[in-house]
């Protein structure tokens, strides 16, 4: 006998309308103690946890399972407020599912009550800072002054100064950067319900040139989205900010903002 | 039906999606779940890709 394992996309509350969209993509809307849990029947050739940890090597796996999982859940999120679950989440039995639902009702209610009629948006900015040091002299006092005296040493003398000025650079461009991102951050969360500062993904993650210096998920009221998009569109014109990339992608499904965490009882 | 981005578009990198629904979302522990109690391991995959990153310390201290 096969045994099927349930992935798990998300859960929602309110009564779906999606039943032949779900049908026709293999999924299934299950209800356990009022709230719907979106699934989908899986092989354990595929999703075992052993056959998961090797296919989840594989990138191209990896990306079209990925894709799927926020793509279902973003599909439900067009309709109704969701509860995402990670990528990968399979339960061994519908026994499993339910017992884990009813153990954490209250708070999977509590998290819809947070972030019901809100919205998750990603803003990642990036620092290009070639480009940066370019303008340092016009952004930084100590590297301007320290250039003045530069151009009034003898050549010996400048010589030195330049390599002190080089670190210089390097830790005024960090400065730089720090307070960027802050202020973006600053100006974001006060027109945001609650935020998430994200890990900073390097170079081999981003593939990129610039240097991430900001990656951050904000829960936006709905009413108050386009005043939120406006102002970082507003911020990343700042005179200072031609060295910075600012990425603003959403609406995402709230992963940022859900915790659960405590049983029922 | 409400216009979804992410639903709509291929121009969402796989990086923000990764970021996303590898870091995030109702994460599991306990006896109940067959995969997500390890997650570390189960994503050993893509560990060297989303793990190694620094954490802007100075702003999370900033933000409370």
């Amino acid at each position: 006998m096969i045994n099927e394992l349930i992935y798990v996309y998300c859960i929602s509350v309110d009564p779906q309308e999606l039943i032949n969209e779900l049908r026709s993509r293999g999924l299934k809307s299950i209800c356990i103690d009022g709230f719907n849990v979106i699934i989908k029947n899986v092989q354990e050739k595929e999703f075992s946890e052993e056959n998961l940890k090797q296919n989840i090597a594989d990138l191209h796996w990896l990306e079209a399972n990925a894709r799927e999982h926020i793509n279902v859940i973003g599909m439900i999120m067009g309709y109704t407020s969701v509860i995402p679950f990670k990528f990968g989440t399979i339960f061994n039995s519908r026994e499993s599912l339910e017992k884990f639902i009813i153990a954490y009702s209250a708070s999977l209610l509590r998290n819809f009550d947070f972030i019901r009629g809100k919205e998750e948006w990603s803003v990642k900015i990036y620092c290009n800072r070639k480009t940066l040091s370019k303008h340092i002299d016009e952004l930084s006092e100590p590297a301007a002054a320290l250039e003045k005296q530069i151009m009034a040493s003898s050549p010996g003398k400048a010589f030195l100064l330049q390599r002190k000025k080089a670190d210089l650079i390097q830790d005024e461009m960090d400065r730089i950067c720090k307070e960027c991102g802050q202020s973006y951050f600053n100006e974001l969360s006060i027109q945001s319900e609650a935020n998430s500062l994200n890990n900073l993904l390097p170079k081999e993650v981003t593939g990129r040139e610039d240097t991430m210096i900001l990656n951050a998920a904000f829960l936006v009221t709905k009413d108050k989205v386009t005043e939120f998009k406006g102002s970082v569109t507003k911020s990343a014109s700042r005179e200072v900010d031609s060295s910075f990339n600012v990425e603003l992608t959403g609406p995402w499904p709230p992963f940022s903002f859900i915790s659960i965490n405590e049983k029922t009882q | 039906m409400n216009e979804n981005v992410i639903d709509r578009s291929r121009d969402i990198t796989i990086l923000e999606v990764l970021d996303r629904v590898l870091n995030k979302g109702v994460i599991l522990t306990g006896d109940i779940v067959i995969s997500v109690a390890d997650v570390d391991l189960i994503y050993l995959g893509v560990k060297l890709m989303l793990s190694s990153v620094e954490t802007m310390e100075k702003l999370k201290a900033g933000k409370h």
